[in-house]
């Protein structure tokens, strides 16, 4: 583990595996936020790769993939909010349907677009970008700073997105919404407003996890291939106590025992491979425990809210 | 009735009264655990009866993406709205079968790469190590650095065979050659698959072999970034991937075509019918890489003799 070219590896691994689940779990955070759980996350990504696949095949452009992924993203977050919010279906119940006809839907869209190529139909998407210098930094370099582009817009927009919370007022009214509606509204936020920004934002954001996965990974449009990443990040935003920056930490330290445990099955072939591919969810589990017992989900997160309502 | 209508009813009478299809053998359908357009394992199960239907004149139906929990009432659907023969498509159908099975006596079961045979279940499965073999010995041929390696999702017959079968090629190709096995543990998670090979690839393998399903494409994906070599498998998967050393094809729709054929005639026992390299409609390599030397296209083509006439028995079989 302590060889650096294994450890650039299994660095550069942990960003590959983690950015997808990190997306998603930074759209919950947005989300959860506002006082509305997003269940969708797993459909939503699927959205997104679907969008960029049939962007970038249509047009020959990585960034209109992009572009088409994060819209594909943003009305099924509108959807969403939609159900939850004007509707007031139980959030957790909309999520799910959203999941399912997502699935059916992406892959329903997907023989129409593709045809008989399902699965095989490659795309164009993004190359590696070298940052010049850090580049040449020894073990971080190769893993970190040669990442595709769609890693760094990961941390930038991370980064804003934890400015924005917890430092503008925008963010403050953003917190009172997800805590306590009834007194956000009484002091003028727009309540519904801000919720249904933030769930498109949060689908958004979960559509990128899919942009990333057929741009920057794969180059093509899988049904299913989501994989489970939308409801890893469910546990990412606990794990990272719905802090946006946490959250994406959370996500990392996931992909992280995803690329250890490729490595440890060279290191270690007697033992069971079973073993090491639980390795992510023992490992969250040990940290929700530790962790869990102070538990700082926004107060009024799956609440609807009614105005009219005492 | 439009012209379309009358050209499909002038087929369909011309397959009834043609030789292959028998009065008391009409509908057969197939379950299968994934989607029909995986490039794969269902799309292949999918195409071999809805194919064999055309050719051989029997009805047919399909349910895909079916679940564990779904199993036994899908297949007992089946059963009872007088399907003639109802196809659980992999080995974790076998024990949902087994108990349809038993309630449906009249009915026929079959369940691919199934894992064990009643009076009313049979199996179809294929000779993995076989055709492994065959594979090994190519990677381990062409390998420049001595390490080759294979990546599976689930520890399971058709899996460890294929693992033990590629291996034993290999060594016998290049006694110095080591080989690497990952497992992933998921069949269709595509970053996971593309991560297993470049573990594999920056281990020092310059040949790899994917062996899941919707997985193999980030695989493959990996192999094509890195330049090394791959071997395809299903189909004869050099078409798609100019980096394809050989092709394992495990013809799914060949295997099914010939158990099908003797279902049509009303001779389907419940037994096991294992495809080997001498069932070419089932099992079969193919196409050679450029890059291959003579001597090893050769060598191969001796090997697959040797298999067919018994003088090479490659184990687990």
């Amino acid at each position: 583990m302590f060889d650096p070219v294994l450890l650039s590896d299994v660095l550069a691994g942990t960003a590959r595996l983690g950015t997808p689940i990190a997306f998603a779990a930074l759209g919950g955070v947005i989300a959860e936020r506002s006082g509305l759980y997003n269940i969708g996350l797993e459909g939503q990504i699927l959205a997104g790769a679907l969008g960029a696949a049939a962007g970038s095949f249509a047009t020959g452009s990585a960034l209109i993939g992009l572009g088409c992924g994060v819209i594909c993203g943003l009305i099924s977050g509108l959807f969403l909010g939609y159900m939850s919010i004007r509707l007031r279906i139980n959030q957790l119940v909309g999520g799910i349907a959203l999941n399912l006809l997502l699935a059916g839907l992406t892959a329903f869209l997907s023989r129409q677009i593709f045809g008989a190529q399902a699965g095989g139909a490659r795309v164009e998407g993004f190359t590696q970008l070298h940052i010049p210098l850090l580049s040449d930094i020894p073990v971080l370099g190769p893993s970190l700073f040669s990442q595709d582009p769609l890693f760094y817009l990961l941390i930038g927009i991370a980064v804003l997105a934890w400015c924005w919370l917890m430092k503008s007022h925008k963010g403050l009214d953003l917190r009172a919404v997800g805590e306590n509606p009834k007194a956000a509204d009484l002091a003028g936020v727009p309540v519904l407003r801000m919720q249904y920004l933030a769930i498109s934002v949060s689908g958004a954001l979960a559509a990128l996890a899919g942009v990333h996965l057929v741009l920057s990974q794969v180059y093509v449009f899988a049904e299913g291939m989501s994989a489970g990443k939308g409801f890893i990040a469910l546990a990412a935003i606990i794990l990272g106590r719905w802090s946006p920056i946490g959250a994406v930490c959370a996500a990392l330290f996931f992909g992280f025992c995803d690329a250890a445990q490729f490595k440890l099955q060279f290191s270690s072939p007697e033992v069971p491979y079973q073993l090491f591919l639980i390795l992510p969810y023992i490992a969250s589990l040990i940290a929700l425990v530790i962790l869990g017992a102070k538990a700082s989900a926004p107060a009024s997160v799956g609440l609807p809210y009614d105005r009219e309502h005492r | 009735m439009t012209m379309k209508h009358i050209v499909l009813a002038g087929l369909a009478a011309l397959m009834l009264a043609g030789p292959a299809a028998s009065d008391d053998f009409e509908r057969a359908a197939i379950v299968m655990p994934g989607s029909i357009s995986d490039n794969g394992w269902n799309q292949a199960g999918f195409e071999g009866l809805t194919q064999a239907g055309e050719a051989l004149g029997f009805e047919t139906a399909f349910s895909e993406s079916v679940h564990q929990p779904e199993q036994i009432e899908v297949l007992s659907d089946y059963a009872r709205r007088g399907y003639d023969l109802v196809i659980g498509h992999g080995g974790e159908f076998q024990d949902a079968v087994e108990r349809v099975a038993a309630r449906f006596p009249e009915t026929k079961f079959m369940v691919n790469n199934g894992l064990g045979t009643k009076e009313n279940v049979a199996n179809a499965d294929f000779y993995f190590s076989q055709i492994a073999y065959l594979m090994g010995y190519i990677a381990g041929s062409m390998t420049q650095s001595d390490m080759i390696g294979i990546i599976a999702a689930q520890k399971f017959k058709f899996t460890t065979d294929t693992v033990a079968g590629y291996e034993a090629g290999a060594k016998a190709a290049n006694p110095d050659v080591s080989v690497l096995v990952t497992w992933t543990g998921d069949w269709d998670d595509i970053a996971k698959g593309k991560e297993a090979a470049l573990n594999q690839i920056s281990q020092g393998a310059d040949v790899v072999w994917p062996t899941m399903d919707s997985a193999t494409l980030g695989s493959m994906q990996a192999v094509q970034e890195k330049g090394v070599y791959g071997i395809g498998i299903y189909r004869d998967a050099i078409n798609e991937w100019p980096e394809i050393l050989q092709s394992a094809i495990l013809d799914v729709r060949g295997n099914m075509h010939s158990y099908l054929e003797r279902a049509a005639a009303g001779e389907l026992d419940g037994v096991l019918y294992r495809a080997d390299m001498s069932n070419e409609l089932a099992m079969r390599i193919g196409s050679f890489h450029p890059d291959i030397p003579v001597e090893v296209v050769d060598e191969v083509a001796k090997l697959i003799d040797a298999m067919k006439s018994g003088a090479l028995v490659v184990e687990p079989q």
